[in-house]
């Protein structure tokens, strides 16, 4: 019995998915670097935590869109889940409900909304991107109907508190009876995406569900014949991917103090657009928390960056749309490494 | 094996009657068979014949639509490939069943990760495990970290094996285990199954390799157009008669019996 042999391996090389992060990593740097030469204020506490607050949006609708790619599947529906979560919220808050609560049943119906799409794929065997699709026009729908299409606003002041608040907000009163903000404090978005993402992190890589979310993902035969659960997994995902967008309307429609029913149009290109940056295959199996996070902010700094330098908006999808297909570029170069 | 036969214990498997239809296909039409602790019956017949999807039925792949299997003696109603795990029973599968992007140690507990008390996944009591299991099979496996998409079909092989003995099957069926293997590693292959035989473990071997099958088997069932159209001690058929059987669907004209058992 000889075993094969095997061919001596390069060792100086960081493996694919390091290779891929480092890129990413390189690129974000680069881009902070160019933007702080084009427009002086972008090199700033205040302008990074704002790039902080914008991007924390599309980080949470991407942890989930990462974990529901990951099982070879889509969302298309987060942006339209968004606006749904913020109109019942909304609603709720109207109809006297105090604002934790209310905010809680935005969440939840997120979830639902998710679970539905789960169902739809697994029990129903539609494919995932027609499935979501549905779901993204019943959902938008829904938003519009039960507001008559009109923003609800007046929600009060605490409703505005998750999105527009800090921690370590540090002012201080002038002699001249002004006050001077001395640090702006940490946004609380952006501590609620670090806490989403080392969560959806642990999930991931440390629970059974993450790993059987990777097997479905790479090998669903495979999986199933191995006793994984196949249906469940899925239905988890596409529930948890509902659920961060239900967060994410929270974050948007509190900053705005207004619940916007067509508010989130197109997010969910920016989410998948933030986890194949990151690394995540459409094809499955393939995806992390942290490069869908460098892939947020990657299009967060863009965004930012192109804004404060003055260019408009449609130069800039412009720019995002090339930047994901030289992202999946990287990606076939890697994977023939 | 002929001990367990002649005492009158219950077989390891048996089903009986057992049907599949696809719309109006029927793939599997009332086949019966069974396996003893100790002995390796191959499934024999050409593409298509019902081989694969009557051991899909036992692995719990697959769900007959008629018929009942017995384990132990005890009725057992395969709903899922977990369900007859819990009976011992494992499956290598033709298409070795592993999950590309993932390392060894992930495929060989896939579906059933150990956990640590917490409920995490216990990754380190995973790789040590593993590194143990797949020692035994391969003392040279490396590359143990390595999504298996990088390994040798060989290498391959031994983790969808590993999984099967590290769990204690008791029944194992191996699909064609030897289809995407070298010469060497067919071997090893063939030793291994001599060796689980002999710790008393029954094999539903399918095969299309003649030879493995008289050096492997003590006894042989083969299939034709979904039924069972003979079961044979192996010494009492050569290789034209079950060639006649796969590819006729009967015994040569002439045909007794061989052994001189009888």
């Amino acid at each position: 019995m000889t075993a094969p042999i095997e061919p001596p391996r390069i060792r100086f090389l960081p493996s694919g998915s390091t290779l891929h992060k480092l890129s990413a990593v390189i690129t974000l740097a680069l881009l902070i670097a160019v933007f702080s030469f084009t427009s002086p204020a972008f090199l700033s506490v205040n302008n990074g935590l704002t790039v902080l607050l914008q991007t924390s949006v599309i980080g949470l609708l991407a942890i989930g869109m990462t974990m529901v790619i990951i099982t070879g599947g889509i969302d298309l529906s987060v942006g339209s889940i968004l606006a749904l979560s913020g109109v019942i919220t909304g609603l709720t808050i109207k109809a006297g409900l105090p604002v934790v609560p209310a905010m809680g049943l935005g969440v939840l119906t997120g979830a639902l909304c998710g679970f539905v799409n789960g169902l739809v794929i697994s029990k129903m065997r539609i494919t995932p991107f027609v499935a979501t699709l549905g779901m993204m026009l019943i959902a938008r729908g829904l938003a519009l109907q039960l507001t008559g299409a009109a923003p609800i606003s007046r929600l009060g002041e605490a409703f505005g508190t998750l999105g527009n608040g800090a921690l370590f907000r540090i002012v201080e009163m002038q002699p001249n009876g002004f006050p001077k903000v001395i640090f702006p404090g940490i946004p609380y978005p952006a501590i609620l995406l670090l806490v989403v993402a080392v969560l959806g992190w642990f999930l991931l890589q440390k629970r059974q569900i993450g790993r059987h979310i990777f097997s479905v993902g790479s090998n669903e035969e495979a999986a199933r014949l191995s006793g994984v659960n196949v249906d469940r997994t899925k239905i988890w995902a596409y529930t948890a991917s509902g659920a961060l967008a239900g967060v994410a309307g929270m974050v948007l429609m509190s900053r705005l103090v207004t619940v916007q029913p067509n508010e989130g149009v197109m997010y969910e290109l920016d989410a998948i657009a933030a986890s194949v940056i990151g690394g995540a295959s459409l094809m499955g199996g393939v995806g992390s928390i942290s490069g869908s996070m460098i892939g947020a902010f990657i299009i967060g700094v863009l965004r930012n960056g192109l804004n404060m330098a003055g260019t408009s908006a449609f130069v800039q999808m412009i720019i995002i749309g090339i930047v994901v297909i030289g992202a999946v570029y990287i990606d076939q170069i890697r994977n023939k490494i | 094996m002929l001990d367990a036969m002649q005492t009158g214990a219950p077989p390891l498997v048996q089903m009986d009657n057992i049907y599949k239809q696809f719309g109006g296909i029927h793939a599997v039409e009332g086949v019966s068979t069974d396996l003893y602790p100790g002995e390796v019956v191959g499934v024999l017949g050409h593409n298509g014949a019902g081989k694969s999807c009557l051991m899909r039925i036992l692995s719990g792949a697959m769900r007959a639509s008629s018929g009942q299997i017995h384990v132990n003696g005890a009725p057992a109603d395969m709903k899922s490939p977990h369900d007859a795990r819990a009976f011992g029973i494992e499956t290598i599968y033709q298409t070795l069943a592993l999950a590309n992007h993932l390392d060894a140690p992930a495929n060989l507990f896939m579906g059933r990760e150990l956990r640590t008390r917490f409920g995490n996944l216990d990754e380190k009591r995973m790789l040590s495990e593993a590194t143990e299991a797949l020692r035994q099979l391969n003392p040279n496996f490396k590359n143990l970290r390595e999504p298996v998409a990088r390994l040798s079909g060989g290498q391959r092989q031994v983790i969808a094996i590993a999984r099967a003995i590290y769990f204690q099957a008791k029944i194992l069926i191996m699909d064609e285990p030897t289809a995407a293997l070298g010469p060497s590693e067919t071997a090893m292959v063939a030793d291994l199954t001599l060796k689980l035989k002999q710790e008393g473990i029954g094999i539903f071997l399918i095969s299309h390799d003649m030879a493995d099958v008289f050096e492997l088997c003590d006894r042989v069932m083969v299939m034709n157009k979904g039924r069972n159209v003979g079961a044979f001690r192996i010494e009492d058929v050569n290789k034209d008669d079950i060639l006649s059987l796969i590819i006729k669907g009967t015994l040569p004209d002439d045909w007794e019996p061989r052994g001189n058992s009888r």
